[in-house]
């Protein structure tokens, strides 16, 4: 038996860029993409590896990866999620998925699933590597009527419920949700995404991959963030110069520490 | 990744390129270090690398291996080569003059027999060519191998064999006929676990330590008939055939460290900061490091020129011959370099440059030297 | 200007600090003349000190919900007494704390009341009929400024973004909020709260030396904990340190909440290339160790020292304890 599990991804460009490197848009008020490197976003390959984990335990089904992106954008996360085990993609072709916000993101991703005709549990990174909303997984469980965990680490299944651990400020909580369930994955020792096998490369080709175009999904309400406007999005002007101190370790340190107590922060 | 007018690297290629990658900055870097000193094998990395499917990368799929071709296989020698050129050596003699002999000329029983373990890490090969007496003339070995029944009996001395020490499945040349050079010479599948067989000397060498180099004594060796790859008098042809293959992974071997050593200079030089400056932005530093790039660029480009033919099923010796000497004179003088850049810390053992140096040095010497490989050149442009 | 509500967490039994935050952005978000600041206090037990509190950094009513399901963690408890407290005081505009239980219930509240939603902002203010909001995108590397027209709106914020206000001598209106909460009925319930100790936590300390991938592994933290403790600080990591094993997953800074503002922070082999970043912005004075030059850290940074931090945290704590006659 086992859930029926659905990870959602979403590529965004490889956040360890230089910062050279980093640039925005003042049109769409986002951040340069083309030409660049992309990669899953950090924490749904924590996601994805947790859910490939309950598959070895025999705890799910089948795992499918679910994103909203440019389908020609997506190809590479689809295989590379398929090379590392996932069963099967949905992939929801929509060109404006890069500028969408969390609200707009999430309402599809609802939608989605329902036309895929649900899921026992659906995980995603807790925070996107862009633009950090933290919202997707607990606007998706509104949509979908499930219960919701956030910054979990590690998931167990059975019994028609899930026990999780959820990384709070105030330390670990164990907690028990209900199915179907959304849970956002933080990275931990135990969720170290997984390297493909170089057959399973090669056998990720075979995979289905279902492409449906956005308009597909029909009038989705929520997919406009109305009443919310991005206004400008700029990199901050740098107000700390940074005073480079030379010299051998013992110099540097009698240079730094002169400059601290000068501050009064030693 | 380069792409050039000819090459362009497929998803598969990039998908296989990251994931090694990824593999070796995780598993193989934080180690490689720690193995050079204490010379130790890296029995868990050599797990890993099985379990991903790197041991036998060109190995059929019905045969447990990942079904590869060249170019996946050069691109992955180079991602290892760059994290521990001492790990990778372990690694190209499993693939390229163990599990591809026994491919190409090994009987089904024989193939079946060996190259699932070989690939998914059960067992490891070793390459057992040179002899004291016989080096770059290879041809001119004298172990013997004759027929008594059912078992050829094999005797004499092998040196300088990579995993000898570790490897259970060796390549094994000796002469089976009267012919001087290569037609009397044959191809077998020696185990270590036959009688007869054993382990000499272990060298200590200057570079690759965690590679063993044994030493490998046969004395009446009782090696099973069917365990003869091709036929009797083809051994010139497979060695040689092999050491084709071999040189690809060599080449890929040494672009690997050719890398690590830019990388790592460039690094060092961005932050090194001499008369109130980083000394890469000294142009006598910035012309070596630019040097480096250049042949590091060129050494690629041959080496995926090679692995281009050899999937094609065409000609390749002139090209990998190339390719190998190219890429090892390129590593060894960009090791040489890197550790000039570092100055005082290129020397001393904290650093990393030290160890590319004595590394990239075998890349010149071993499955051909530079000088062998010129004769190769030579002989394929100087035809009368 | 608008009516405001700011979920005030007490679900531990004791009232947050981001809850007096709040107050104080709150209250210059309604400015004066308007029609005031009210608090939903959030507590599994009456807890009048917390309501007077509240009363006296701002809150002109102060709803109190005090049910046993409104305990630590349990995020689907407060959404059903944010649900009955909006109903009660019709806000225009809701504000929580982005900590473990705000990250949950802003979104799903926003939701239920067909909310505009901005989580983790940093600013508020109004500009005409407009509530703007500014938080981080991209790891920290740049500033969007959100206009929000549509009302109600609900806005999470991220910890220590506004100052607690003075108190004064006001006092608010205190009243029990009664709300029907089913425990069998909960989404998800917390079974167990295993808390974390620290000798000085890392949000409050004022000193934190913070390590990186640039440390190489769980030994060279032991370097950067000697420079704490001479320091009288705190040690934290960026992200690759935790996920290697290096150091607990406690360590963390720039993820779960763990915002620091210290005096002092000192990123050692810290690339600063993202959402490390985003948590540590605010400290006073930065230092950055690293021996790539290029390292955007540098950007950050008010002093920076390159070269191998195996020679200099030793030598910076050498002379510290020289210093301090230790």
């Amino acid at each position: 038996m086992g859930v029926n599990v659905v990870v959602c991804l979403k590529q965004v460009v490889d956040p360890e860029l230089p910062a050279q490197e980093f640039a925005v848009d003042p049109h769409s008020r986002r951040q340069v993409r083309t030409g660049k490197a992309l990669v899953i976003s950090t924490y749904d390959e924590n996601a994805l590896e947790v859910a490939l984990q309950l598959k070895d335990k025999g705890a799910a089904s089948g795992v499918t990866v679910l994103t909203v992106a440019p389908a020609a954008e997506a190809k590479d996360a689809v295989r590379l999620a398929l090379a590392m085990g996932a069963d099967r993609a949905v992939v929801v072709d929509d060109p404006r998925a890069p500028a969408l916000l969390g609200v707009e993101k999430a309402a599809l991703l609802g939608a989605a699933l329902r036309r895929m005709g649900g899921a026992d549990l659906v995980l995603t990174g807790c925070e996107s590597a862009d633009w950090v909303e933290r919202v997707v997984a607990p606007l998706l469980a509104e949509a979908i009527r499930a219960s919701c965990v956030t910054f979990v680490s590690r998931v167990e299944a059975g019994g028609g419920f899930v026990t999780v651990k959820r990384l709070a400020d105030d330390g670990v909580h164990t907690v028990e949700a209900r199915l179907p369930a959304v849970i956002s994955i933080t990275s931990d020792e135990s969720n170290r995404p997984r390297l493909p096998k170089i057959r399973d490369i090669m056998q990720a080709g075979k995979k289905p991959v279902e492409t449906v175009p956005a308009p597909a999904l029909g009038d989705v309400p929520g997919a406009m963030a109305d009443g919310v406007e991005v206004r400008e999005v700029a990199i901050p002007a740098r107000t700390t110069t940074c005073e480079v101190l030379e010299g051998e370790p013992a110099e540097q340190a009698d240079a730094l520490i002169q400059r601290l107590r000068a501050l009064k922060v030693v | 990744m380069t792409e050039t007018v000819e090459f362009q690297l497929s998803e598969e290629h990039r998908l296989i390129q990251g994931t090694v990658r990824e593999f070796a900055s995780r598993e193989i870097l934080p180690r490689a270090a720690a193995l050079d000193r204490s010379s130790e094998f890296p029995a868990e990395i050599i797990r890993s690398a099985a379990a991903l499917g790197l041991m036998g990368m060109m190995v059929p799929e019905e045969y447990g291996g990942a079904g590869q071709d060249s170019m996946a296989y050069v691109i992955a020698q180079e991602e290892l080569a760059r994290a521990s050129a001492g790990v990778q050596a372990i690694i190209t003699v499993n693939n390229s003059l163990t599990c591809e002999p026994i491919l190409r000329w090994g009987s089904d029983d024989l193939k079946r027999r060996y190259l699932p373990a070989l690939a998914d890490g059960r067992s490891l090969g070793c390459y057992c060519l040179t002899e004291p007496g016989a080096g770059s003339d290879a041809m001119s070995l004298a172990a013997t191998a004759h027929l008594d029944g059912d078992v050829w009996i094999l005797n004499g001395t092998k040196i300088f064999v990579t995993s000898g020490v570790e490897a259970d499945v060796c390549i094994v040349y000796a002469r089976t006929g009267p012919e001087p050079g290569a037609r009397g010479i044959s191809a077998f599948v020696v185990e270590k676990a036959f009688p007869g067989i054993r382990v000499g000397k272990v060298e200590h060498k200057l570079g690759i330590l965690c590679s063993s180099t044994a030493e490998i004594v046969l004395e009446d060796c009782r090696v099973p008939r069917g365990n003869l790859l091709g036929e009797p008098g083809q051994g010139g042809r497979i060695a040689l055939a092999t050491l084709d293959g071999g040189r690809l992974g060599i080449a890929a071997q040494a672009a690997g460290i050719a890398r690590a050593a830019l990388e790592d200079a460039l690094a060092y030089a961005k932050g090194r900061r001499q008369f109130g400056r980083a000394i890469a932005e000294f142009e006598a530093v910035q012309w070596y490091l630019a040097d480096m790039a250049t042949r590091l660029e060129a050494s690629r480009l041959l080496i995926y020129r090679a692995a281009y033919l050899r999937d094609q099923g065409r000609p390749y010796t002139k090209e990998v011959a190339m390719a190998k000497l190219f890429a090892s004179e390129t590593a060894m003088w960009a090791a040489h370099k890197a550790v000039q850049i570092h100055g005082g810390y290129g020397y001393v053992k904290e650093y990393n440059v030290e160890r590319y140096f004595r590394d990239a040095k075998i890349t010149e010497i071993y499955e051909g030297t530079s000088e062998i490989q010129r004769l190769v050149i030579a002989r394929h442009t100087v035809r009368p | 200007m608008p009516r405001i509500l700011v979920i005030a967490n007490a679900l531990d039994g004791t009232l947050a600090r981001s809850a007096l935050e709040l107050l104080g952005g709150a209250t210059a978000l309604a400015g004066a003349g308007g029609e005031g600041v009210d608090a939903l206090l959030l507590a599994p037990r009456p807890l009048e000190d917390a309501a007077a509190a509240l009363g006296r950094h701002g809150a002109k009513r102060v709803f109190h919900a005090a049910h046993p399901a409104l305990s630590t963690g349990q995020t689907d408890a407060a959404l059903v007494a944010a649900a009955a407290a909006a109903a009660r005081a019709e806000p225009e505009v809701i504000v929580a704390a982005a900590d473990t239980v705000g990250r949950e219930l802003a979104p799903r509240l926003a939701f239920r009341l067909r909310a505009a939603l901005v989580t983790e902002a940093m600013e508020l203010r109004m500009d005409g009929g407009a509530l703007i909001a500014r938080r981080q995108v991209y790891g920290g590397r740049a500033m969007a400024t959100l206009a929000v027209t549509k009302r109600p709106a609900v806005i999470s914020v991220k910890p220590r973004s506004f100052d607690v206000p003075e108190p004064s001598a006001a006092s608010g209106t205190v009243e029990r909020l009664a709300v029907e909460i089913d425990a069998q009925a909960l989404g998800a319930v917390v079974r167990d709260v295993a808390a974390e100790t620290a000798e000085v936590g890392l949000e409050e300390a004022q000193v934190v030396v913070g390590g990186g991938r640039g440390i190489g592994g769980a030994d060279g933290f032991t370097l950067l904990q000697a420079l704490a403790e001479a320091l009288g600080g705190a040690v934290g990591s960026s992200r690759p340190p935790a996920d290697e094993g290096w150091v607990p997953i406690s360590w963390q800074i720039g993820q779960t909440g763990k915002t620091i503002r210290p005096n002092l922070y000192i990123a050692v082999g810290i690339s600063g290339a993202a959402q490390h970043v985003a948590g540590v912005s605010g400290a006073r004075t930065i230092v950055a160790i690293n021996r790539d030059n290029q390292a955007p850290i540098f950007s950050l940074a008010h002093f920076g020292l390159v070269g191998d931090y195996r020679h200099i945290v030793p030598a910076l704590t050498a002379k510290i304890k020289e210093l301090k006659g230790t």
